[in-house]
């Protein structure tokens, strides 16, 4: 009974999508005006220098475009659905969500679940396309992509975490603007999603071993491009891991006061 | 004269209205600070780490930000409400707009104060003057004079392009997703020599999406970098020009989709 | 027991920040915010046997949805104790969860973007109902509500009524003993109303179920309720049947007549009291304890003025609410 439910809840954000076709046709546009976009700017960038920052032009290219296509795992437009927590909470609806023999926790584990596995399955068309068409490059050998999809999946929890904290914050301020547009500006910034972290200069990059962000994306990209050797990929999966707990941890201390700051404000 | 008053006023209760909430307002007021740090990080790091990008000076590159920096910011302040008008519409809020004897574009745009604009501009204005200083630029009045009216174009350019995105959500609400998409790419896209990327692309974000204008022509043309943007010299240095024509179109485009506008889902 | 309802003692207060006027005052609230305790629901009592619907009355503000809350396990009280179905709510959500179905006026519980029977899917896997189950009973809810019209349509898509109704199927689909309506009828059409009414005394006589319900619409009230409970100013004011109502707060009897032109002295005989007048109408009431029966009514009115047509209406229940409203402020003041 359970697997039920996890499919129902799990399927909403698909389902919605598939109802509603030019949406998808937005995403499919979007996503190849961007790869074209950004694979033009860093051989752009290359095109009068050998490697810097440790990074070929090709490992740049590669990092930057599989940036994009990860970044669209959960960019989707999250308000069409009315079923974000800052709409629940400005529309009053969020009282359901306590109404039901689910909790909100894992009905709101659930729906990420299922909206990152379709944007998985987006990414991965994403791949195979360029990766047919030369864009990037494969990973070096099957240690590397194993290596990777490890850290990607562990990048991919600790990007729901964050998401997650996010969502919780609307709990206590109705309006979070501010502090919702901070954290995907982190986010884009200290993941790697705006420019390969490796250019940023030393105390950045020691600033943001200290945040989650990086753990993200940075870290599974670097590996999969070899700017992270195989060697040192322990500790960075190691890194990644402690994040997930540490967050997962917090987010569920946080569930539980946004629990009593419904049942005592009454949604 | 009303209708300034009108405006003063509507934007001090907004202000008032955005210290209500003191959480919210002292993060806007903190969103300064971060984008402040990032985008100055951002603008030294691709600069020291590609020199000679594009056939540019990096003190002259360090222009291209700063302009469309400065410009975003003042886009923010004075026009910046009609970004993200698709909620506005979705929850009905155009349709109480309408009922009101002032101009609805007015209207939208006193919807709230913009905080994080005083954070935009403060980030700009800082990156603005670490681009002058560093400039090797003879800055004469008439070069000044340039770079302002190229500010104001380039404001206007913006506006006019989020204006178009407004115009599609008042048919389809969906279209705040290309909004998101627009601010994007001009974030993105805007600060770098265009003439890095290849032709096809550049042509695209010249003649498809004109972010050239906002900021890279402009610089170009300050810089002495005006005859090989690929494009006539006197169409880069017509950009303040092409901003207002854009901004002027938009506005006819809003009016237009004013009048055909039937509601949302009854 | 299932299905009951017991209300003991029952408070809830809330703290607000109070904003200060002016642009020093909102500045003055951002570093050092003032706060004050405001008193929703003060010390209500009441029970609901299994298959009865009670109507939850009181005009905005009165404590109506703040009880409502309580009973369905979202707010905690500050005092006081309730039990839904023999589970203490806001102590047991989940248990309570599946206990109880849920509207809240025009608040959507449905999936946006989805087909209202996707919604319905969603909600069976949550609830555990078996398939076949779930399929008989929206066959059954279908039969009134008329559903299967539109349920193939995307929420969004929806009007109003079509998309209260389908919160009310989604509400009960896991046959819930105890259901919770606020206000579910507010902004619907008279035809989409009664289709809704049909449905509940449905559930209520044929399937046994408990139903609280809150409105401000009167005829729905004499339509459903035989019981309702009067609350106002988060106390309550009276809990009993529809006649006990009417006979506390409200005339019995009242008198329409028109007057023939020319009369300017309106004061009514002993015992009556004007209660409305549009030109030539008027409209007579009982007044105070000594009030004649009707007839003698009927014959002071003929008596004192001269009227060239009279009726005798059994009292609206609108204006005997507003009686009672009426009556209940100044108690609560005085507390």
């Amino acid at each position: 009974m359970a697997v039920l439910h996890a499919w129902r809840a799990a399927r909403v954000t698909p389902l919605g999508e598939l109802h509603a076709p030019p949406r998808m046709t937005a995403v499919l546009v979007r996503l190849t005006v961007q790869v074209v976009l950004v694979a033009s700017l860093w051989s752009g960038l290359y095109a009068n220098t050998g490697v810097t920052a440790g990074m070929s032009r090709e490992q740049a290219i590669t990092y930057a475009v599989l940036a994009v296509l990860a970044s669209r795992l959960r960019e989707l437009d999250q308000y069409a659905g009315r079923d974000t927590v800052i709409q629940h909470m400005h529309f009053g609806t969020i009282v359901y969500w306590y109404l039901r023999p689910l909790s909100p926790a894992r009905y709101h584990a659930l729906r990420a679940l299922g909206e990152q596995v379709y944007g998985a399955a987006w990414a991965l068309a994403g791949y195979a396309v360029c990766l047919a068409a030369g864009v990037i490059e494969p990973p070096e050998s099957a240690a590397v992509a194993g290596v990777f999809v490890v850290s990607l999946l562990l990048g991919q929890l600790v990007l729901y975490h964050v998401m997650l904290l996010l969502d919780q914050m609307c709990f206590w301020t109705v309006r979070n603007t501010a502090a919702m547009l901070i954290l995907i500006f982190a986010q884009n910034l200290m993941s790697g999603v705006y420019a390969p972290l490796w250019f940023f200069p030393g105390w950045f990059r020691t600033l943001s071993t200290f945040l989650p962000f990086q753990a993200t994306l940075n870290v599974p990209l670097s590996l999969y491009v070899g700017r992270i050797r195989l060697s040192d990929a322990g500790g960075q999966l190691a890194l990644q891991a402690g994040w997930v707990v540490l967050l997962h941890l917090f987010t569920r201390f946080l569930w539980r006061r946004a629990a009593r700051r419904v049942i005592s404000q009454g949604g | 004269m009303n209708a300034v008053r009108i405006a003063w006023r509507i934007t001090r209760l907004n202000f008032r209205s955005q210290l209500e909430y003191r959480t919210e307002f002292l993060l806007m007021v903190a969103i300064g600070a971060i984008w402040q740090v990032s985008v100055i990080v951002f603008a030294t790091v691709l600069l020291t780490r590609f020199t000679g990008m594009g056939g540019w000076d990096s003190s002259d590159v360090l222009l291209i930000p700063a302009t469309r920096m400065l410009a975003h910011g003042l886009f923010v302040l004075v026009l910046g409400r009609v970004h993200g008008l698709g909620r506005f519409i979705q929850e009905g809020r155009i349709d109480i707009c309408l009922l009101r004897p002032i101009p609805v574009h007015r209207q939208v745009q006193l919807q709230y104060f913009p905080t994080n604009a005083i954070g935009d501009l403060t980030v700009a204005a800082g990156l603005m003057a670490g681009a002058l200083s560093r400039s090797h630029l003879d800055w004469t009045a008439g070069r000044i004079t340039y770079l302002v009216i190229c500010l104001i174009g380039g404001m206007l350019l913006e506006a006019a392009l989020f204006t178009a995105v407004a115009c599609a959500s008042l048919r389809f609400p969906a279209a705040d997703y290309w909004g998101r998409w627009l601010e994007e790419l001009l974030g993105t896209f805007g600060s770098y020599p265009l003439n890095v990327l290849p032709k096809a692309v550049g042509g695209f974000l010249t003649f498809g999406l004109p972010l050239a204008f906002v900021a890279y022509f402009p610089a170009a043309v300050l810089t002495g970098h005006g005859h090989d943007t690929g494009v006539p010299f006197w169409l880069a240095a017509a950009s303040p020009l092409l901003g207002v024509l854009a901004y002027l179109g938009a506005r006819l485009l809003w009016r237009w989709s004013l009048n055909h506008y039937t509601g949302v889902n009854g | 027991m299932i299905g009951s309802i017991e209300v003991r003692s029952l408070s809830r207060s809330f703290t607000t920040t109070v904003r200060r006027p002016g642009f020093a005052g909102a500045l003055r609230s951002l570093v050092n915010p003032e706060r004050a305790v405001k008193h929703a629901v003060s010390d209500i009592s009441f029970d609901v046997v299994p298959g009865e619907l009670l109507a939850l009355l009181g005009p905005n503000g009165a404590g109506k949805s703040t009880t409502i809350k309580m009973l369905t396990g979202i707010l905690t009280p500050t005092s006081g104790e309730a039990r839904v179905a023999g589970v203490v709510p806001y102590e047991e959500r989940e248990r309570n969860a599946r206990n109880i179905g849920a509207v809240f006026g025009q608040r959507t519980q449905l999936w946006w973007d989805l087909p209202v029977r996707e919604s319905f899917a969603i909600l069976r896997d949550i609830y555990d109902v078996p398939g076949a189950e779930h399929a008989a009973r929206l066959r059954e809810f279908d039969g009134i509500l008329e559903l299967s019209a539109f349920w193939d349509t995307r929420v969004r898509h929806l009007s109003l009524g079509q998309r209260v109704r389908c919160d009310l199927a989604a509400a009960l689909l896991h046959d819930p003993p105890v259901v919770f309506l606020d206000e579910p009828t507010i902004g619907m059409d008279v035809v989409v109303k009664e289709q809704v009414r049909e449905f509940l005394r449905h559930q209520v006589e044929q399937r046994g179920r408990t139903v609280l319900l809150t409105t401000h619409d009167m005829t729905e009230v004499e339509r459903l309720a035989e019981r309702v409970v009067l609350i106002n100013h988060g106390r309550l004011v009276l809990d009993g049947s529809l006649d006990e109502i009417r006979r506390k707060f409200g005339s019995t009897w009242q008198v329409r007549a028109t007057l023939a032109d020319g009369h300017t002295d309106l004061a009514p005989p002993p015992g009556i009291v004007l209660l409305r007048q549009d030109g030539p109408q008027v409209v007579f009431g009982p007044d105070g304890p000594e009030a004649p029966t009707v007839h003698q009514a009927l014959k002071a009115v003929i008596e004192r003025y001269e009227v060239t047509g009279i009726a005798i209406d059994e009292a609206d229940l609108e204006d005997v609410m507003r009686a009672a409203y009426a009556h209940a402020e100044p108690a609560a003041e005085g507390v």
